[in-house]
């Protein structure tokens, strides 16, 4: 009786698992059937899959750029994610070590600040950027989307706080003991010690700028000034196989990263749970 | 400060007078000099452009354009950001000013102590030490107020003006004190609509975290199941749709539910005619496709959160009820349940909010479809895609604006409240 019972057990585990498995991944498979496929509108699809298979959406996706300039959209967003990588990941990191390691007199004005401003909808600035862009003509700018982001990100930083509140600070009192002075306890001591929370922090911060479309959407008008996401946007049903090609293409690498650092993310998830 | 004056000596006195003035007679050369130096270049700008400015702020424009006349009218929009601006600096002025008061009185204190007051040089060498903090925040600091906080300030202050609809430059827009919000609240042409989208914005946000935090939780404790072999591939379907950047999916599905659709395909195939899934009529067929795929969505990264916390819960008072016979479902409601809250309720909170302004989901499903009985909205429209629809396409700045601190008020009461009461925020030094 026992063993039925955990037998059928089992057997329910599995049937849900493959359930979720099968949900979570049919759309991703759909799609990189789709950019295979040889004709390009959804309308040339038997159902779910390509009546034909090829390789045409990728060349028509590289070469076909009058209208549709992919590599520049492509080359656009790369350049805007990493430099918001760059400057995002540094702003976040002084600010989460100083806000773990020092007590100084505006600290805790400072974190309920943060706290009050991160409840304002982040459109509301946006919107507000929207219109100070306009005024000032600064629209198709690409420096103004890295400095919103990188600028933005500081205000993220809980996460990385708790990280460094995880490092014993009998570290730094010994090296202070040796005379270490704080900037050369941050730089030679702390930064090595937290290269795990900064790689977590560059790749949120990057793939944030990589897949975010509302900003780009709002502040870039010139087909050539796009971004990827706002470029993938303005396919239409016509075009279904060549925005499945563009998606697949620039999904690879995050999702290649994603699986590299998992065990990264979900420290880095989980660290922002315990610590608020 | 008030004391420090009262207490000081001339030259604390002299500080008050012209910033600077105290610490030169102090023989604090440098630091005077810059101090001396700052106070000169804020008056400077103070009667060379700062008193326009701030007399714009309150006028917002006086001068109509005339392009007959060829007079070039006032920019009613540059002139409040301009104020602000102003403002701010002036904030920065008087914050320097009781900064060298208090530092004459510091320098003071330590002459008549015995000691040697600290030269300027060593001053700025303490900020690579003791006074770290502040040369490493000032870069932060710098970046949220001019890309936050000032965004944040002009779109409240665009919410007591008029400006929005025909009332955009090159014509003035005034202040209107509280009139954006009562025509919000009380107008026949936006109220209905507001209580509309905002008693769906409240179902939206609740269902919506409940399903993606119990979803989350649920997939997590099926995999932490004993029996399942292979749980890192198991565990890879979520976190690929966790990867795939969201806007990528959210296309991908509204090309799933398209009349052109693979769904609408195979129901033609089949013989029936295609269903509109999001289409005009589609009221709760839309709104609970939305639900499914923001789920879809963030299921992922709930699992994730859940598995970590899992992996911290210990399992002995799982296993002693175990002995004493609970049921599974009796274990996962008294023990499980009650440990994974406690530890998420920051997360739920943030979740809440995220949810309640979740944009991306109604914007790509029915982006800038208007609805009968709605004003310039549909009726799967949050409150953030209305805002959306005001603002950016129709131009509504001034009620925008009044919406968005709308929900700037309902969200935090509601996370602030939750907030102050969970314990995390009240044990924050616990863990160290």
């Amino acid at each position: 009786m026992r063993k039925t019972k955990n037998l059928f057990d089992i057997a329910w585990t599995y049937f849900l698992l493959c359930l979720a498995g099968f949900i979570f991944a049919f759309p991703c498979l759909w799609l990189i059937m789709a950019s295979f496929s040889a004709g390009g509108s959804i309308y040339s699809f038997d159902g779910f899959f390509p009546s034909q298979l090829g390789f045409n959406s990728f060349a028509l996706l590289f070469n076909d750029t009058v209208m549709y300039n992919y590599p520049k959209w492509f080359a656009n967003t790369l350049f805007i994610a990493s430099f918001s990588m760059i400057i995002g990941t540094i702003l976040v990191i002084l600010t989460a070590y100083v806000m773990s390691r020092y007590r100084f007199k505006s600290r805790k004005a400072i974190m309920k600040t943060t706290l009050v401003l991160g409840m304002f909808p982040s459109f509301m600035s946006m919107i507000a950027v929207y219109i100070l862009m306009t005024q000032f003509n600064l629209i198709n700018n690409h420096w103004g989307l890295i400095l919103i982001y990188s600028a933005g990100a500081p205000m993220g930083y809980l996460v990385q706080k708790g990280f460094f509140d995880t490092i014993p600070i009998s570290v730094d009192e010994a090296a202070r003991i040796d005379g270490a002075t704080s900037l050369m306890i941050f730089l030679k001591i702390s930064l090595p010690l937290s290269l795990p929370m900064i790689v977590y922090t560059a790749l949120t911060s990057f793939t944030w700028a990589w897949s975010d479309f509302i900003l780009p959407k709002l502040l870039l008008k010139q087909r050539d000034s796009y971004t990827v996401a706002v470029g993938l946007m303005s396919l239409g049903e016509t075009e279904f196989a060549r925005f499945a090609a563009g998606s697949v293409f620039i999904a690879v690498p995050i999702v290649l990263l994603y699986f590299c650092l998992i065990r990264l993310l979900v420290e880095g998830v989980s660290a922002g749970a315990v610590k608020g | 400060m008030l004391e420090a004056i009262k207490k000081g000596g001339i030259q604390v006195a002299l500080s008050a007078l012209f910033m600077g003035l105290g610490q030169l007679c102090q023989r604090q050369v440098g630091k005077g000099l810059t101090y001396l130096f700052l106070h000169i270049s804020a008056l400077w700008f103070f009667l060379r452009y700062g008193a326009v400015m701030l007399r714009g702020f309150i006028t917002l424009g006086e001068r109509r354009a005339n392009p007959t006349l060829n007079i070039e009218g006032d920019n009613s929009v540059v002139m409040l950001i301009m104020g602000l601006f102003a403002i701010i600096v002036l904030i920065g002025y008087l914050l320097l000013y009781a900064a060298n008061i208090k530092d004459a009185y510091n320098t003071q204190t330590l002459i008549a102590a015995g000691k040697k007051p600290l030269r300027f040089s060593a001053e700025l060498k303490s900020l690579a030490d003791k006074n770290f903090y502040r040369s490493a925040l000032f870069l932060p600091i710098l970046g949220v107020c001019v890309f936050s906080v000032i965004p944040i300030v002009f779109m409240i202050l665009v919410a007591f003006t008029d400006f929005g609809g025909n009332t955009v430059p090159p014509e003035l827009v005034s202040w209107t004190g509280m009139d954006s919000f009562f025509r919000i609240l009380t107008l026949q042409q936006f109220a209905p609509t507001f209580f509309m989208i905002l008693n769906w914005n409240v179902i939206w946000a609740v269902c919506a975290t409940a399903l993606n935090y119990f979803g989350g939780l649920g997939l997590a404790l099926l995999l932490n199941k004993k029996c399942v072999k292979g749980k890192l591939i198991w565990r890879a379907f979520p976190i690929l749709a966790f990867a795939i950047p969201g806007f990528i999916n959210l296309l991908a599905f509204k090309f799933m539910f398209s009349y052109g659709g693979p769904l609408n395909q195979m129901i033609i195939n089949a013989g029936y005619s295609p269903i509109g899934f999001l289409d005009l009529d589609a009221k709760w067929m839309a709104r609970i496709i939305g639900l499914l795929i923001n789920a879809w969505l963030a299921i992922p990264s709930s699992m994730l959160l859940a598995a970590g916390i899992l992996s911290n819960m210990s399992k002995d008072f799982s296993e002693a009820a175990k002995i004493d016979g609970a049921s599974a479902f009796q274990i996962f409601r008294a023990i499980t349940l009650p440990f994974v809250l406690f530890a998420t309720v920051p997360v739920l909170i943030s979740q809440f909010i995220m949810n309640f302004n979740n944009f991306g989901i109604f914007f790509f499903l029915r982006g800038g479809l208007y609805i009968d009985g709605y004003f310039l909205a549909s009726d799967t429209d949050l409150l953030i895609n209305w805002l959306y629809n005001l603002t950016i396409d129709n131009n509504y700045y001034s009620i925008g604006a009044a919406v968005s601190v709308v929900i700037f008020i309902i969200t935090s009461i509601i996370s602030l409240t939750v907030y102050v009461l969970s314990p995390s925020y009240r044990q924050e030094d616990q863990f160290k």
